[in-house]
């Protein structure tokens, strides 16, 4: 057992490496000299300098997180409600609901994009970030409620009947134990969302306007006249941040947990 | 009750803090009032630069709202949807062509476009807007071939140098059905403006023999492929020639093929229902400019159709080939080819569909 | 799993006819996908019958032009291509991420969040900028070819780039996070007690797994395979990047129709109907009602 243990974490250790080797790649291109970023030429810090003063690259990557931390509360309301009725309930025609919902994983990014926006004409709503997130969350919401199902299924109904009986409403219940089992889906649901959105163009081009503009679409724009490294450099300011900002919550919670042990979590299982 | 304690304290603090910086952020979207001291500017990602839009802005006092496309198609799908209503929009000029005849531009008054003088006089004559009733030149450049001289040692002159066996798989090229489909009918003599059905079938054999050929279609950034060795010859923007030649002189040479290249000229034109008319002939204006119009040219070396701007020119930028081409080489633009688009668009679909394998 | 199988006729029993509040709750739901799934795509149902306008745009109407071509031999050969590609990537993404999604969901509770993002913090910068890394990686003077070369594993360079090699790493490496996470949610209900009983029962690591871990985890597992295949489906950027668009996927063929010179969006959105189609119908059959991927569980 301890043997195959072992194997799993260093499959686990290379998988990670090959998520990380392009991005160590990006992070050590953001200092290349080379104004084309393609052959290596020397080490610099120019472009960090340029990142700062460079308006659209900065106004768009708060556009992006604006667009995704929305996008990503709407998808974790709309797929957690979603998978949890669908799941509690036999409702008429729930295949076809079901069939449905997952439409926008399937069509074509360019083809969402212009009927949403053909839609938005036709309805009169002004392109800008309401029409973005709106488009945003259609493809969004389907992974999270994909992966909240996926933990539903199976799950002992004795856990909500407990609470029932308890004397607990419907309401509550739902709040005080569905919930809680379902988080390890909500946050991974969550964090694909939050990807998605974050990494979109093709839509977003069609439903954004000149005030919405998101980080890839300007990245894109920029491919004509070569991928400078400054592309690279705002991606490892980001980066680092993320990553600093994680083990920073993780070390905060770790001092939480053991001020205040276990009211919602922190107990092993 | 173990399930009380499975709910991850940290993922409920991520969804919190998304939650707060979702509701901090919607409290304040970005008003888009439509004051009268505003363009609506439609244009080609990055085409043009921000010094030059930042310096028009604080000397007329007119906020520029740069809208980005990618393609000329997708400038159109937008227009044509009726989302927006913009002031300015930079189509090539085919799409130019086929804007006029479908009665969407309205206009220029020359009246407000003193600096029209600085366009060089070969612009005003041609086909798509003869006189430039409708646009402006903003710059303009050639699809020519691209040579690695070190890997490809005989001389190239034209399309069928290119595509020889010796070749195979060192090749990249445009991702675009009607340039390809149109560098075979050049071979067959023909050249852009006679683009119909009996014609473009007639590529086919030339195609069938091509395509097998290809390593690389690409059309945002064709220099990728050939700066990393990938291929060794290609056919590409003049665009993206000059940046491999300027990068690499000794490596690189951009050539116009002897059978006739084409040119494109990436205009400036005011849509009819344009909000503010005033500000877009002002915008004109200043991007024709000698001074400023040399800034354009800075970021990209395409070829000034402003003649003014071009004295301007430092001699390595005019004696860039790829910018500037030495001699009289044959020149032809795009005309607007209506249907017949979609026959190209499927022949060349289906020869490349059975040439891969 | 006789257990298991109780326990899932008791859940489906569970299941209630719902009252009004129940409908009211699901509207939300339901008016979403109303509005902003099958509105736009009646949109483009109706636009498949329509004619093609010069400038791009449908003219409405009822012409089967577009249809006619739908079933022409060589978009049905690109779209089983694309099958195909979506195929082996989720396959690879399932050998390579469920045992990622094991350790993670098994990891003290402490560091599970951690782990979780870290899997998902590299898809944080733009597609592009990670694609093009991968370019830096794979191409013939590129680090890959260098380091194999220094370690004299190969005399020469590998040709990588724009091969189909190229476009499946850059693919698993676009969905493997689709495939660990909803696996993770699975994994991380596992009882550790039920693992341990069947190891005490004398079932090696092996059996343990085979018997009583992947039939647990088999809803994780249609959800990854969903959330990696359909989106792999009509994906074409990696395809044009890294494989240099030497074969067109359905996705390349559907995007030049709206942003090619061809401008032909009737044929467009015919295309894309029929994909929705071939989705909707595969869907309904997989998901028979009641049973689906509740069953193992």
């Amino acid at each position: 057992m301890k043997a195959a243990r072992r194997l799993l974490e260093a499959h686990t250790g290379l998988v990670l490496f090959f998520l990380y080797a392009p991005i160590l790649v990006l992070v050590v291109y953001s200092f290349n000299e080379a104004k084309l970023n393609v052959v290596w030429k020397g080490f610099t810090l120019e472009w960090y300098a340029r990142v700062w003063t460079d308006t659209g690259l900065v106004r768009s990557l708060q556009n992006s997180l604006m667009v995704a931390a929305i996008t990503t509360v709407f998808s974790v309301a709309l797929g957690t409600g979603g998978a949890w009725l669908l799941f509690r309930y036999r409702y008429p025609g729930e295949r076809l609901l079901q069939t449905l919902v997952f439409l926008p994983m399937i069509v074509p990014e360019v083809i969402l994009g212009v009927s949403l926006l053909i839609l938005f004409v036709v309805v009169r709503l002004e392109l800008g970030f309401t029409t973005v997130v709106i488009s945003h969350v259609t493809f969004c919401f389907p992974f999270v409620l994909a992966a909240v199902e996926a933990r539903l299924a199976g799950m002992d109904p004795a856990l909500e009947e407990a609470a029932l009986d308890l004397g607990a409403t419907p309401f509550v219940a739902f709040h005080k134990v569905i919930v809680p089992y379902l988080m390890p889906a909500i946050a991974s649901g969550a964090l694909m969302a939050f990807t998605l959105s974050l990494d979109d163009v093709i839509v977003t081009y069609f439903t954004a306007s000149a005030a919405s503009r998101t980080l890839p679409l300007e990245m894109f724009g920029r491919v004509k006249k070569g991928v400078d490294p400054s592309l690279n450099a705002i991606s490892t300011v980001f980066i680092g941040a993320t990553i600093l900002a994680v083990l920073t919550t993780q070390l905060l919670n770790r001092r939480g947990a053991l001020t205040a042990p276990a009211t919602q979590g922190g107990e092993k299982p | 009750m173990r399930v009380f304690t499975i709910g991850s304290a940290p993922a409920r603090g991520m969804l919190a803090a998304l939650t707060a910086l979702a509701l901090g952020t919607w409290a304040h979207p970005t008003v888009a009032a439509d004051a009268p001291s505003e363009l609506n500017l439609f244009a080609w990602s990055e085409y043009i630069p921000t010094s030059v839009i930042e310096g028009f802005e604080k000397e007329s006092g007119i906020k520029v709202n740069y809208e980005e496309y990618a393609s000329n198609e997708e400038m159109l799908a937008k227009l044509v949807s009726g989302a927006s209503k913009y002031d300015l929009l930079q189509p090539s000029e085919y799409t130019v062509e086929a804007l006029i005849k479908e009665d969407r531009l309205q206009p220029l008054d020359k009246s407000k476009l003193p600096n029209l003088k600085n366009v060089e006089a070969w612009y005003t004559t041609q086909a798509h807007d003869s006189g430039l009733k409708y646009s402006v030149p903003y710059m303009s450049g050639t699809v020519g071939i691209v040579v690695n001289k070190e890997k490809v040692k005989e001389p190239v002159t034209g399309y069928d140098d290119v595509f020889k066996d010796a070749h195979k798989g060192r090749i990249v090229v445009l991702d675009d059905a009607v340039e390809i489909v149109t560098w075979a009918m050049a071979t067959q003599g023909k050249g852009p403006a006679q683009v119909n059905s009996e014609n473009v079938a007639a590529t086919r054999p030339v195609l069938e023999r091509w395509l097998p050929l290809v390593k690389v279609y690409d059309s945002d950034s064709p220099k990728t492929a050939l700066l990393n060795g990938d291929v060794d010859i290609g056919i590409v923007w003049s665009g993206e020639g000059a940046i491999l030649v300027n990068e690499a002189p000794e490596k690189f040479q951009y050539i116009l093929p002897k059978e006739g290249a084409h040119m494109f000229i990436d205009s400036l034109a005011i849509p009819k229902d344009a909000p503010h008319p005033e500000a877009a002939h002002a915008f004109i204006d200043y991007l024709l400019r000698p001074e400023v119009s040399r800034k354009i040219s800075e970021e990209f070396p395409y070829t000034n159709p402003n003649v003014g701007a071009r004295k301007l020119l430092s001699d390595k930028e005019r004696n860039n080939e790829a910018s500037y081409p030495k001699g009289s080489p044959r020149l032809e633009i795009f005309r607007d080819m209506g249907p017949t688009a979609v026959e190209i668009d499927e022949l060349f679909t289906d020869v490349k569909a059975k040439s891969a394998s | 799993m006789r257990q298991a199988d109780t326990a899932f006729e008791s859940a489906s029993g569970n299941r209630r006819a719902p009252r009004l509040t129940a409908y009211l709750l699901l509207t939300p739901l339901l008016v979403w996908v109303m509005a902003f799934v099958v509105a736009p795509a009646l949109i483009i149902l109706v636009y498949s019958f329509g004619e093609r306008q010069v400038l791009g745009g449908v003219t409405l109407g009822f012409s089967l032009r577009s249809w006619a071509r739908v079933g022409d031999p060589i978009y049905l050969a690109i779209l089983w291509r694309s099958v195909e590609y979506a195929g082996i990537t989720t396959l690879i993404c399932l050998v390579v991420g469920y045992p990622v999604a094991f350790v993670v969901g098994r990891a003290s509770e402490r560091h599970r969040p951690l782990l979780l993002t870290l899997v998902m913090i590299p898809f944080w910068t733009s597609f592009l900028i990670r694609t093009y890394a991968w370019v830096t990686i794979l191409k013939s003077e590129g680090l890959l070819n260098s380091l194999l070369l220094q370690l004299s594993w190969i005399s020469e360079p590998i040709e990588m780039m724009y091969t189909p090699f190229a476009v499946i790493i850059g693919l698993v490496y676009t969905f493997v996070p689709f495939m660990i996470l909803p696996i993770y949610g699975s994994v991380e209900k596992l009882d550790a007690s039920l693992i341990e009983a069947a190891l005490d029962l004398g079932a090696g690591p092996w059996r343990a797994f085979w018997k009583v871990i992947l039939p647990l985890t088999r809803p994780g597992i249609s959800a990854g395979v969903l959330l990696v295949f359909v989106p792999a489906l009509g994906l074409y950027a990696v395809n044009d990047i890294l494989g240099g668009g030497r074969v067109d996927m359905i996705g390349n063929v559907i995007e030049n129709q709206f942003k090619g010179t061809a401008r032909n969006w009737p044929f467009g959105a015919a295309l894309g109907t029929a994909l929705l189609g071939a989705f909707a119908l595969a869907f309904w059959l997989t998901r028979r009602p009641g049973r689906a991927d509740r069953a193992a569980g």
